[in-house]
């Protein structure tokens, strides 16, 4: 059963399972099935320092470059329609191999080209996103994008963060500005 | 409040208070004609009763918690009453669909509105410039989640139009249950029944596993009698009006004619091109009208076929010979096209055109009316050369 987060709210991921090592960051919708340009949307993360930027291009992770340097978080592979059931787009964490200096772990969805395509989360059917626990399976947070986010283009869903000898995750759950772009430059990516 | 497209609220974050509401619609869309329907649809989205259509044939549904009402100010609307529906009706979904010729990126402006107690509490305004090559959408969504009515403006469409959009609710168009029509007997197997009420209409018939049987397709009539039937009406024969029933094909091997009883071309059941007329009926009077019988199990070879009444001899009185056709096919639904608009200047109807669409039955109505079969077979780029004929 997933924890129903209010925004801000904090789960201390390690205390949920001592035992945690792995999660899951899952995106999932309908595929469009009125005419129209399809919905694809995107799962991205970045890995920043404490200062909030990524130490490099190469600790942003998402369509274009689909695996962390050490190989602490994987993407699975772009959807780009929303075709299949379940998670549409997987990112794959383990968090022992994550590097010291990477302080935070930044969750984003956007919607690819939202702006010319003129979409938002609410014209697409059954939009969540969700974090799961790959050792125990368990669904630890959902977001429902349609209902939800349905004016919104891209959001952040959350950071899994370090605190003390934990991580940590916080739902953040906020709307989003200028899409994936604008969410790289704010993360110190050169975006080209 | 403004919605904007795709924006979806709990109907109490718009102030609705209770379960009475009205929708309004209004659209500047100049030179098209717009038709509004109300769908009430199950869990999955799916019209599970097709009763709960409501639109201009079909103006309340059973429960009465959705009629067609327009608030004041608004060219069409709904009146709904939410308390009333069926714990199976799970969503509301208000559409749009363009009534011939047009595309939903034609539309100047719209709107919708929820109103309560004569209060407007939401509007989602849109433009052609929302949209492309749509010719039916859905407009707005009132739906049950986790207890509570929810809104979601939608403003997405299909290209397909109003037979798109009635298959994507994983219905049939027009439904109609109605006592059978006088003439042919009832066929109780065929608990659907299909009519195709407006011309550009179509439905798409499915193959089941088998494939499909014979599609008989049936023109029936009223036996016109007038002043003339006196002493010499019945052997001068026209005081009653005589219609043929024949059609134009076109085979997927190119080959093209017609079939008719016009030139003795009865055509062939059991070889090409597996279509066949049977005895012209010149009275109308037998009950069983005309028929034309198309062998399904060679559909794939057919491309196309127009459907068509002809008025041999004296004045075309479409009108009272109130004509229609039924179309039938085993394990399938019945489909009716009525002849409801009339030219009576002109002899020749282009009924309805059967298509195969990748496999399927397409039927769309026609009722178009005509000078002849030249004129008729440009009308759609048929290509025949025709002769003058006649009957023996």
């Amino acid at each position: 059963m997933a924890i129903s987060l209010t925004k801000g709210g904090n789960i201390n991921l390690s205390k949920e399972d001592p035992n945690l090592s792995k999660v899951l960051i899952g995106l999932g919708w309908d595929a469009r099935s009125t005419d129209g340009a399809p919905f694809d949307l995107d799962a991205s993360l970045f890995m920043v320092k404490a200062d909030g930027k990524v130490p490099s291009d190469a600790y942003f992770i998402f369509y274009n470059q689909m695996r962390s340097p050490e190989g602490a978080v994987e993407h699975t592979g772009d959807n780009r329609t929303g075709a299949g059931e379940g998670d549409d787009e997987q990112i794959l964490v383990t968090l022992s191999k994550v590097p010291p200096e990477i302080q935070r772990l930044v969750i984003a969805v956007t919607i690819y080209d939202a702006e010319a395509r003129r979409q938002n989360f609410g014209q697409v059917s059954n939009a969540f996103v969700r974090l799961v626990n790959r050792d125990t399976e368990q669904e630890i947070v959902r977001f429902d994008l349609s209902e939800d986010y349905s004016t919104e283009t891209a959001m952040i869903f959350g950071e899994i963060y370090r605190h003390g000898g934990d991580w940590k995750f916080r739902a953040v759950g906020q709307g989003y500005a200028g899409g994936l772009r604008a969410l790289a430059l704010a993360h110190g990516v050169n975006v080209g | 409040m403004n919605l904007t497209r795709g924006q979806r609220i709990k109907l109490a974050g718009l102030g609705v208070s209770g379960q009475r509401l009205s929708l309004g619609i209004s659209i500047d869309a100049p030179g098209m004609t717009i038709d509004f329907a109300c769908f009430g649809l199950d869990a999955q989205g799916r019209l599970a009763d097709e009763r709960y259509m409501v639109f201009y044939n079909q103006p309340s549904s059973p429960c009465g918690g959705i009629s067609l009402a327009t608030p004041a100010g608004d060219q069409a609307g709904f009146a709904l009453d939410l308390s009333r529906l069926p714990a199976m009706i799970e969503r509301l979904t208000l559409t749009a669909a363009i009534d011939g010729v047009g595309t939903m990126s034609r539309i100047r402006q719209g709107y919708v509105r929820i109103l309560e107690d004569h209060q407007e509490l939401g509007r989602f305004a849109f433009s052609g410039a929302d949209f492309a090559e749509e010719r039916a959408m859905m407009l707005l969504e009132l739906y049950r989640k986790e207890g509570h009515w929810r809104l979601a403006a939608l403003g997405q469409g299909f290209n397909g139009g109003l037979a798109a959009l009635v298959e994507h609710f994983g219905g049939t168009l027009a439904p109609e249950s109605k006592a059978p029509p006088p003439g042919p007997p009832p066929t109780p197997v065929n608990l659907r029944k299909i009519t195709l009420e407006k011309p550009g209409q179509s439905v798409s018939l499915q193959k089941t596993g088998a494939g499909y049987g014979e599609i008989l397709i049936n023109l029936r009539w009223r036996p016109v009698t007038r002043a003339k039937q006196g002493l010499f009406g019945g052997l001068l024969g026209s005081g009653r009006t005589d219609l043929d029933l024949g059609c134009l094909f076109e085979l997927n091997n190119g080959m093209k004619s017609a079939v008719q009883a016009l030139g003795n071309t009865f055509g062939d059941y059991f070889n090409l091109p597996y279509i066949r007329l049977d005895a012209d009926d010149r009275t109308g009077t037998r009950a069983e009208g005309e028929n034309l019988r198309i062998n399904g199990q060679h559909w794939d070879q057919i491309k196309r076929v127009l459907i068509y009444a002809f008025i041999y001899e004296g004045a075309p009185n479409w009108a009272e010979a109130d004509a229609a056709i039924t179309l039938r096919i085993p394990e399938q639904p019945e489909i009716e096209v009525r002849l409801d608009s009339h030219r009576p200047d002109r002899p020749m109807c282009a009924i309805a055109l059967l298509e195969n669409d990748r496999g399927a039955i397409k039927v769309t109505k026609l009722v178009e009316y005509y000078r002849g079969h030249l004129d008729m077979d440009r009308a759609y780029s048929w290509g025949l050369q025709w002769v003058p004929g006649s009957k023996d």
